[in-house]
Order: structure tokens, then C-alpha cells, then sequence
């Protein structure tokens, strides 16, 4: 318990948030549950994506295509009479084969070449989406009456948020993690020692699919219409890689508080037209600040103040047995 | 036959269009190893202003080149002094800091233009947007044809400096060899601030041009942004010949592929997309890395 405690020092706080997630409903009005499944939607999305685009530095701009599969999964099976519960794992199954299909080939590119490939890929999975017949094209597509429950909705998203930290947590403490860590850092020396980086890749990108698919349905069941301009948007892609870059890639608790950061932006966003009319002007800002000053997010900066406020206390500490 | 003669030199048309916007992305990439993302947003910043002056001042949109081109030397040397500068070096390859850098100041020109101009679609009419000359058998627009020219113009210019001055040779030394550059004397960071503000003003002539040819939002310019970067893959990313060579390549299979198979229109852009997977896939080393396996397979012979 206590090595458990040494590693995540966050833990405690997580469990309390966790809990307060959960028993949020019997104590709070419907327009923060809204904020609240927000938060946890944008946790999912971060944390999901942090695990191959944080942890393992591939770094993809097309994630809003597994939002997009995930929800015209949800909509079209539940149109056809399916429940929309038993739609999810279709989606993240479907989800899991596009992201090898996608995969196979561009994880062979490295760095910044596999970034604008992902560029590729989503501008023609959005321009074939549009002009596909079933996606409803441009005017998008309505879910069936009946099927909206605010409240299930809700625990579902916060329980899919808390199993994606869980997961994430538990991945990267086995080899698995190792794995991706050594991809990061140097591609040729993983392989050297023996890491098949292209598998450990694909499963990375599968698995985060998965989940992003699985908040993808859900978030069409909570809003109960879907466009291609809705999910398969740039700015949702953009989102997504945002959210765990300020908070800070590669660490655990970086795209929650990036997740945090930008549903209490969103609010705030909605709430005011000028603010509105300038999202990009914010979103461009953090990332030039960020990459300028401080590449590993908030994390990075916590860290920083962590260490000058450790060090300042170490001396005192050294002291003490001198003058006592 | 006749149709074949009128698609081959359609695509030369859009080939000329293709290599100026691609020249601007290859210079910043050869000397600083950088890929510019922002390019998009300057190609359509450069459009919006080509636009203001056009409707303000009544200027025709290819002499606001001469206006605008340079202005955005300046944006871009201005752009390197307050932040590429100041990324750390990657002597391996782009770094992932600086795309998501200028992906950043994409983003704050998208929300510049939106602020000034507004989200409606913008587009330039002149006296002869909607002239064609018949040539060859089939009628070919004015607009095609002065973007064609203009491109010419502005690819022999920047060749000639390239290759007669001492700055083009700076240039050219700092895109091979960066080290040895500096040894013999040549200040690669001065070197940098020109290449940007070089390939800025290379962005800001595609994009007057493009302002005559499409209509413009602030959104515009992510699909020319993935088809000069096809390009510059295409053409080996760091051969100055290599580009003009992939643009015309890029241009041959889209119009052929539009005209010759049942690939609808909308889809056009995909297939640059898909050609700019499949080169990066198949032939990291673009068309000259494919030449020079090749050769290699016939020497050993």
C-alpha cells in the first residue's frame, strides 16, 4: 500500500475525485452533471490518447475518427433496433480494426512523418464520411426515441473514465509500458533489446481506440444526434492531442488535469461570445507557450515547482542537527 | 487524343501552382529541418490579404504579389526571431516540439483571419476570372494561365538566387551539410532567418494565387498544406529539382485520375492523401531515393 502510495502520491486525491464523481447525481443540479460528463468525456478522450501519443511519442492528429466510428456505430445498429448498450462493443470492435488497417501502415513512418500521415488519414476518412449515403452526409443523423437516459449515461462515462486511468495505470507499471517508454526515447535501441515496436505500437493503438470508440457511442446516446462536422471534425482531433500535451504527456495524471482544464475552458466558452469567437487564439496560445517554456505540459511545471520547493527545504533539514 | 493533350496540359497549368506552393515548405525543411505547419495558415492569410487589397485599393491580385510577398518575408523572418529561434536544436530530424509549435501559430492565424474577416467565404472576382483562351483544343482559364505564368516567374527568381548569390549558396550548403557549412564560415542562424522568411514569402505567393483560383475561409488551405507536403516527400524532401518534379507528378495523377476514372470530384483530395501514405510508406526516400535504388540495381549488374 504504501510503495503504491510512494508511486502515484496522487492516489488519494483520484480515489476522492473518483468517488465524488460517482456520487455526484444525489447532490447536484443537471447543469453540472452536464459539466461533469463533459470532464469525464475529455478524460477518456486525453487519457486514451496519451497512451500511445504521450507514452509512446507517436503522436497522432486523427482521433476523431474512433469518436466518429464509435458513434455512427451506436446510431446506425440502434436505428436498426439494437439496444445502444450492446452497440458499444461493436463500435470499439470496429474501432479496433480501423486503427490496424490505419496502423499497419503509417506506424512504419517515425516523428513528425507519422504526425502528418494521421493528418492524411483523418481529412480523408472526414471527406469520404461526408459523401458516404449512411453517414446521413452533411445533415447528419437523429438516434431513435427512447433510447436517451441521462443519468446511466452518466455513470457509464464516469465508470469508462475512472477503467480508463485503472487500465492506463496498470498498463504502463508492466512491460508493457517499458515497452512503450523505450519506443519514446529511442526506436532503434527498443529494437535492439529485443521490443517488436511496430506490434507493441499496433496493440498501444488498438487499445486506446477502444476507449475513445466506447466514449464515441456514448456520447451519441447523450446527444442523440450526430453529423460527420460533429465527429469526425478537425477541431475534436485537435481536442484530443491538446488536452494531454498541456496537461503533460506521458504521465498519468497530465490529461486529467488537461481533460480539467479544458471542460472548465469549454464553459467558459460557451458562456461567452467573445470568448467563443477566440477558442483558437487560446488553443494556439497554450500550445506555443507550452512547447516554448515547457514541453511536458502542467505536469512539467508541478514538477519544476516541486524540486525548487524541496530544495529549499533540503538545507533547512541539514541544518537542524548543527544547531540543535 | 485530343482530351489527352488537354488534360496533360491542365496539369502543367496546376503542376506550376504546386511547385510554388511546395518551394516555400522545402526551403524551411532544408535548412532548419523544421516542417512548417503554419504554412496552411500563412497560404491563407497571404489569400486574405490579397483579398483586402483588392477591395480596398481595387489592386489586381497579381500585382498585390509585389506587395504582399514581401510583406511576408518580413512575417516570417519575424516569426523566427520571436519563436523557432528559440527551439532547441534536433540535429537528427524535425522535432516533434517544433511541429506542434507551428501548428500553434497556425491555429492563432486561423483565429486572426477569423477575427478580422469572419467565418463567410471570401472570394476575388476580376475582369477576367471568367476568361478562357482556347488553345490546343480546349479552353484553358486566364486566371490558370497568369497563376502558371506568375509560378514561372517566381520559381526561375528564386533558382537565380539559389544559384548566382552568395546567400543562395549559404543556403544550399546550410541544407546539405550543416556543420561543414558553419566551419567554412557561413552563419547558419542568419542563414535560417532568411530560409523562413524566404519560404513565407513562397507560402504568401501561393496564396495570392490561390485567392484567384478558389474561394477562401480561414479554414482554407489544410488540403494544399498536405499536397506540398506530398510533394516535397515526392521529391526527396531536400532536392531542390526534386520538388518541381513531384509537383508536376502530383499534378499528372490528379487530373488524370479525375479525368480518366470514375473517382468522383470531392474525392480529388483524397488522392493526395493517399499518395502522400502510400510515397512515405513505400519510398521514405521519394522519387530520387526510388532513382538512385535503380541505378544502384543496374550498376551492380
Amino acid at each position: 500500500m504504501t510503495a503504491l502510495l510512494r508511486r502515484h502520491p496522487l492516489l488519494p486525491l483520484g480515489v476522492l475525485f473518483g468517488a465524488f464523481l460517482l456520487l455526484a447525481p444525489t447532490f447536484t443540479g443537471r447543469g453540472t452533471q452536464n459539466d461533469l460528463w463533459n470532464m469525464a468525456f475529455f478524460v477518456v478522450l486525453a487519457a486514451a490518447w496519451n497512451l500511445l501519443g504521450g507514452f509512446a511519442g507517436q503522436v497522432s492528429l486523427g482521433y476523431s475518427a474512433f469518436v466518429g466510428i464509435g458513434a455512427y456505430t451506436t446510431v446506425l445498429l440502434s436505428k436498426a433496433g439494437w439496444s445502444p448498450w450492446l452497440t458499444l462493443p461493436v463500435g470499439a470492435a470496429l474501432a479496433v480494426a480501423f486503427s490496424v488497417a490505419v496502423g499497419l501502415p503509417t506506424f512504419r513512418l517515425r516523428g513528425p512523418y507519422f504526425t502528418i500521415a494521421t493528418i492524411g488519414v483523418g481529412e480523408a476518412v472526414r471527406v469520404i464520411a461526408s459523401g458516404l449515403e449512411f453517414t446521413g452526409g452533411s445533415s447528419g443523423l437523429r438516434m431513435p426515441a427512447g433510447t436517451f437516459d441521462f443519468l446511466a449515461n452518466y455513470y457509464a462515462m464516469v465508470g469508462l473514465a475512472l477503467a480508463t486511468l485503472v487500465l492506463v495505470a496498470w498498463l504502463t507499471q508492466h512491460a508493457f509500458g517499458l515497452a512503450l517508454e523505450a519506443i519514446r526515447q529511442d526506436i532503434d535501441g527498443a529494437e535492439a533489446l529485443g521490443v517488436h515496436s511496430t506490434q507493441v505500437k499496433l496493440q498501444a493503438h488498438a487499445i486506446s481506440s477502444a476507449l475513445v470508440a466506447l466514449a464515441g457511442g456514448l456520447f451519441a446516446t447523450n446527444f442523440q444526434y450526430i453529423s460527420p462536422g460533429s465527429v469526425f471534425d478537425f477541431r475534436l482531433s485537435l481536442t484530443i492531442v491538446l488536452m494531454p500535451i498541456i496537461g503533460g504527456m506521458g504521465t498519468l495524471t497530465g490529461p486529467v488535469l488537461g481533460a480539467m482544464l479544458f471542460s472548465i475552458l469549454q464553459i467558459k466558452l460557451l458562456a461567452s461570445p467573445a470568448l467563443r469567437d477566440s477558442y483558437l487564439f487560446i488553443y494556439g496560445g497554450l500550445l506555443i507557450v507550452v512547447m516554448l517554456f515547457e514541453p511536458r505540459g502542467i505536469m512539467g511545471l508541478l514538477e519544476r515547482l516541486w524540486t525548487r520547493l524541496a530544495r529549499r527545504q533540503v538545507p533547512a533539514v541539514a541544518e537542524s542537527p548543527g544547531a540543535g | 487524343m485530343q482530351k489527352l493533350v488537354v488534360v496533360a496540359l491542365n496539369s502543367l497549368l496546376a503542376a506550376g501552382l504546386y511547385a510554388t506552393m511546395s518551394y516555400g515548405l522545402a526551403v524551411i525543411y532544408g535548412v532548419m529541418r523544421i516542417i512548417n505547419l503554419a504554412h496552411a495558415g500563412l497560404m491563407m492569410l497571404a489569400a486574405y490579404a490579397t483579398f483586402a487589397l483588392n477591395d480596398r485599393f481595387a489592386l489586381d491580385p497579381f500585382l498585390s504579389i509585389g506587395i504582399v510577398a514581401p510583406a511576408f518575408f518580413l512575417i516570417g523572418m519575424g516569426l523566427y526571431a520571436t519563436l523557432i529561434r528559440w527551439l532547441p536544436r534536433s540535429s537528427a530530424g524535425p522535432s516533434m516540439q517544433s511541429l506542434l509549435l507551428l501548428f500553434g501559430v497556425w491555429l492563432v492565424l486561423q483565429n486572426l483571419a477569423y477575427s478580422i474577416w469572419g467565418g463567410d467565404t471570401q472570394s476575388i472576382l476580376t475582369p477576367y476570372t471568367m476568361e478562357s483562351i482556347p488553345l490546343l483544343g480546349g479552353r484553358f482559364g486566364v486566371p490558370q494561365i497568369l497563376v502558371f505564368l506568375a509560378s514561372i516567374l517566381s520559381l526561375v527568381g528564386l533558382n537565380l538566387v539559389l544559384r548566382r548569390t552568395f546567400l543562395g549558396k549559404a543556403i544550399r550548403a546550410v541544407t546539405q551539410n550543416r556543420d561543414a557549412a558553419m566551419l567554412s564560415g557561413v552563419n547558419a542562424g542568419q542563414i535560417a532567418a532568411v530560409a523562413f522568411g524566404i519560404g513565407t514569402a513562397f507560402a504568401a505567393m501561393a496564396g495570392s494565387m490561390l485567392s484567384t483560383l478558389y474561394a477562401f475561409t480561414p479554414d482554407f488551405g489544410r488540403s494544399f498544406l498536405l499536397k506540398a507536403f506530398c510533394i516535397i516527400v515526392l521529391g526527396g524532401m531536400e532536392s531542390f529539382t526534386g520538388v518541381a518534379v513531384g509537383a508536376l507528378v502530383l499534378a499528372f495523377i490528379e487530373n488524370f485520375a479525375s479525368a480518366y476514372t470514375s473517382i468522383p470530384v470531392s474525392y480529388q483530395d483524397a488522392i493526395s492523401f493517399t499518395l502522400l501514405v502510400v510515397v512515405l510508406v513505400a519510398a521514405p526516400g521519394g522519387l530520387p531515393g526510388l532513382w538512385r535504388t535503380f541505378d544502384r540495381r543496374v550498376v551492380a549488374r
